[in-house]
């Protein structure tokens, strides 16, 4: 049973082609990361699971059928073009927007007041939405997105615009609705979150998916072909070095691909000596060296 | 249906508790009265200032006839309105214009009067002063001077002023208006009835396009119009938000109807009190049918709905207020054009320009209530645009649900006419 069924789905606007048949099985339940480059299709794809556009081409089916009107009330959408009602009271915008997905009057009130509380907004809400700041704002936007209680959570770069601690606290209130069973889609160019939270992920660089699955079984296909190095010095000398694929020099961290079947205690050896060890660990591939290379490789 | 109420109640109280609303909605009808009133009250009840003129009689037999009909006006307490002072004429009349000009400069004099010795036989008067924007009093100086100068030159022909006076005295023309309800005294009342009724469709239209316009525009301009569209149709949000917007008129309706019940109840005996003069003036106006309130009522609804959907697809269209001013330019056509042929149309309400005319659905809220409060259509002619204009209505209302539903997720540069006929055609 699958939250989201995506197949064969095009979207073409005139001559763009923003979505080129695109099939994606989203399980119920799952944290799944929609990601890609910053144009790549994420919103056109997310618009579409929600009826906001139709595709050309190919079947959309969310919750196990084709979205109506009796779908809608159990989705909770987080656009990346977000926004309130400025004029309006912060608990009047959550009341209308709890209505307009269909919570009954008597329940909404409860519902607003505890995820207020839980985002510590709650003297809040008799103010109007433009006295907040810009993150608070955001936060009744999450606020809005799940305030009715939706078994399908879909968030444009949930992350975008928020400080460290809110991301925090947003990521904290993703990992406890997926807990309760909530299916949770969420679009994003940031690797690193995705990498912590995700279970399955999809990545789209121009309008196709170029790598879908789940998250350790990807990386699990690249093996531990790559060396984690935290070090003080310069490494320069490593280039050309036959065992060595490919270097992602950061300064004092780096990726170090290695060529197939070298080892990697060839490279600990000329390191040795000559720069300060920090940090030597063998492992996966990031999701961020997976993500440039797809991407670089489909862009050739 | 519940989430199209639930729109609507959002953007009722939204417009409602704003402080323009307030505004707009308690000082309305006091701006109103202020405009109308109060310029009239003023008319009525001033007397003007008193004057005193220094007269010049070249002829030295006008002076006192002139005087005599000067002093049948009277200020508020009875006293002379005009004072004379009678100067005899000099050889030299360019010096002593120049040294009467020089008094009325000093205070002396409010002006004077200077009447040439050829004023019988065709010369010309003077009157001068300060300000010579008073065109009441010149009015009444040039009358009474006339009436001096004709009652003379007709005595030198041997003729009996009183008289011709009689002989000359102008017919009066009673314009009466026929209808079922038999004949009635009018004044020109009814058609200031037409044009007000006009007036009301035009400027709703108007006044609550560009607030639907706006408001259309919220969305777009809050980004919030993604959220709200996955949780319902975009034909259900603009429904919603014209109907709410129409209920914002209609209270504000309601609200200056009473006001002008109790102004029509008790503002009457305020006004004659204040003014004696306002009663009597023999304004007659033939009462209006019935019918004519029902047209009015369906015509209102129909053109406002008509507009309303015009303007809700533009809104939906464009991405701030400045695109929505020039985009808004061809409706904002279909409503003035009417107004600018008004004039032909009460001139002759049964030509066939005025028949077609009437019929266009754009024109027809406006031109064939019009015709309908001038003289009744034939039946055919009036069933015929409330036809159009219905089936125009529903069209474009279905119309602008497309353009909105692409239109309102547009950002980004402004779509030109064949991108929104596209749009029309997407699935």
């Amino acid at each position: 049973m699958y939250a989201v069924e995506m197949e064969h789905i095009t979207k073409k606007f005139g001559d763009f082609v923003a979505v080129k048949d695109l099939s994606l099985k989203i399980p119920r339940g799952a944290m799944f990361g929609l990601l890609g480059p910053n144009g790549a299709g994420k919103t056109t794809s997310i618009r579409m699971m929600l009826n906001i556009i139709i595709p050309d081409s190919g079947t959309v089916a969310v919750l196990g059928k084709a979205l109506d009107e009796t779908t809608k009330p159990k989705i909770g959408y987080l656009p990346e073009d977000r926004g309130l009602y400025p004029k309006m009271k912060v608990g009047e915008v959550l009341e209308f927007f709890a209505e307009i997905k269909g919570v009954a009057r008597s329940i909404a009130p409860k519902s607003i007041d505890r995820w207020l509380a839980k985002f510590e907004l709650s003297e809040w809400k008799n103010k109007k939405v433009e006295q907040l700041s810009k993150g608070m704002q955001q936060k009744i936007q999450f606020i809005v997105t799940v305030v009715h209680d939706p078994d399908l959570i879909i968030l444009d770069e949930p992350f975008g615009g928020l400080d460290p601690i809110n991301t925090k606290l947003v990521k904290d209130v993703m990992l406890e609705l997926r807990a309760e069973g909530k299916t949770i889609i969420f679009s994003t160019h940031r690797m690193e979150q995705v990498e912590m939270i995700c279970d399955d992920i999809c990545l789209i660089n121009r309008g196709e998916a170029v790598l879908q699955g789940r998250l350790h079984e990807i990386k699990r296909q690249y093996g531990k072909n790559t060396i984690l190095l935290d070090y003080e010095g310069t490494i320069a000398f490593l280039q050309g070095s036959p065992e060595i694929e490919k270097i992602d020099d950061y300064g004092r961290s780096a990726e170090i691909r290695l060529k197939e079947k070298a080892d990697a205690q060839e490279v600990l050896k000329r390191l040795t000596g000559r720069v300060r060890v920090n940090k030597f660990e063998i492992q996966e591939p990031s999701l961020n060296t997976i993500f440039i290379e797809k991407v670089g490789r489909s862009e050739q | 249906m519940k989430k199209i109420w639930i729109i609507i109640k959002r953007e009722y109280l939204q417009h409602v508790r704003t402080k323009t609303f307030v505004i707009v909605t308690v000082l309305g009808p006091i701006l109103m009265i202020g405009i109308t009133v109060i310029p009239a009250l003023l008319m009525i009840s001033s007397k003007g200032e008193k004057s005193t003129l220094a007269v010049v009689d070249g002829t030295r037999e006008i002076q006192s006839d002139f005087a005599a009909k000067l002093s049948e006006f009277k200020m508020g307490d009875g006293s002379p309105k005009y004072t004379l002072a009678e100067i005899a004429p000099s050889a030299d009349s360019a010096a002593q214009k120049l040294e009467l000009g020089r008094s009325v400069m000093a205070g002396t004099y409010t002006g004077y009067v200077y009447i040439p010795a050829d004023v019988l036989t065709g010369g010309t008067a003077e009157y001068a002063s300060r300000h010579t924007s008073d065109l009441d009093k010149i009015k009444v100086l040039n009358q009474a001077l006339n009436s001096v100068v004709v009652g003379k030159r007709l005595k030198t022909e041997g003729l009996d002023p009183a008289k011709i006076a009689e002989y000359t005295r102008p017919v009066r023309l009673d314009t009466i208006k026929v209808s079922e309800k038999g004949q009635e005294r009018d004044t020109g009342g009814s058609f200031i009835v037409t044009f007000v009724m006009v007036m009301i469709l035009y400027m709703t239209m108007v006044i609550y396009g560009s607030m639907i316009l706006r408001g259309v525009l919220e969305e777009k301009t809050n980004r919030v119009v993604e959220i709200v569209l996955s949780s319902l149709r975009p034909f259900q949000l603009m429904m919603g938000k014209i109907l709410g917007i129409a209920l914002v008129g209609l209270t504000q309706y309601a609200i200056w109807a009473s006001f002008g019940f109790l102004v029509s109840q008790y503002g009457g005996s305020i006004i004659g009190a204040i003014a004696p003069a306002a009663k009597s003036s023999g304004f007659a106006i033939a009462s209006i049918p019935f019918y004519v309130f029902i047209y009015f009522i369906v015509f209102f609804l129909l053109g406002f709905f008509l507009f309303a959907a015009l303007y809700a697809a533009v809104g939906s269209a464009v991405n701030n207020e400045k695109e929505a001013q020039q985009m808004a330019f061809p409706v904002t056509m279909c409503l003035i054009i009417p107004i600018m042929i008004m004039q032909y149309v009460i001139k002759s309400p049964n030509s066939s320009a005025s028949v077609i005319l009437s019929l266009i659905p754009f024109f027809a809220p406006i031109l064939m209530l019009q015709r309908i409060t001038i003289i009744m259509p034939p039946v055919a002619q009036v069933a015929g645009s409330i036809g159009l204009l219905i089936i125009t209505t529903v069209g474009m209302i279905w119309l602008a649900g497309k353009i909105y539903r692409v239109g309102i997720l547009m950002t980004g540069k402004k779509p030109s006419l064949p991108e929104i006929l596209k749009w029309i055609r997407y699935k």
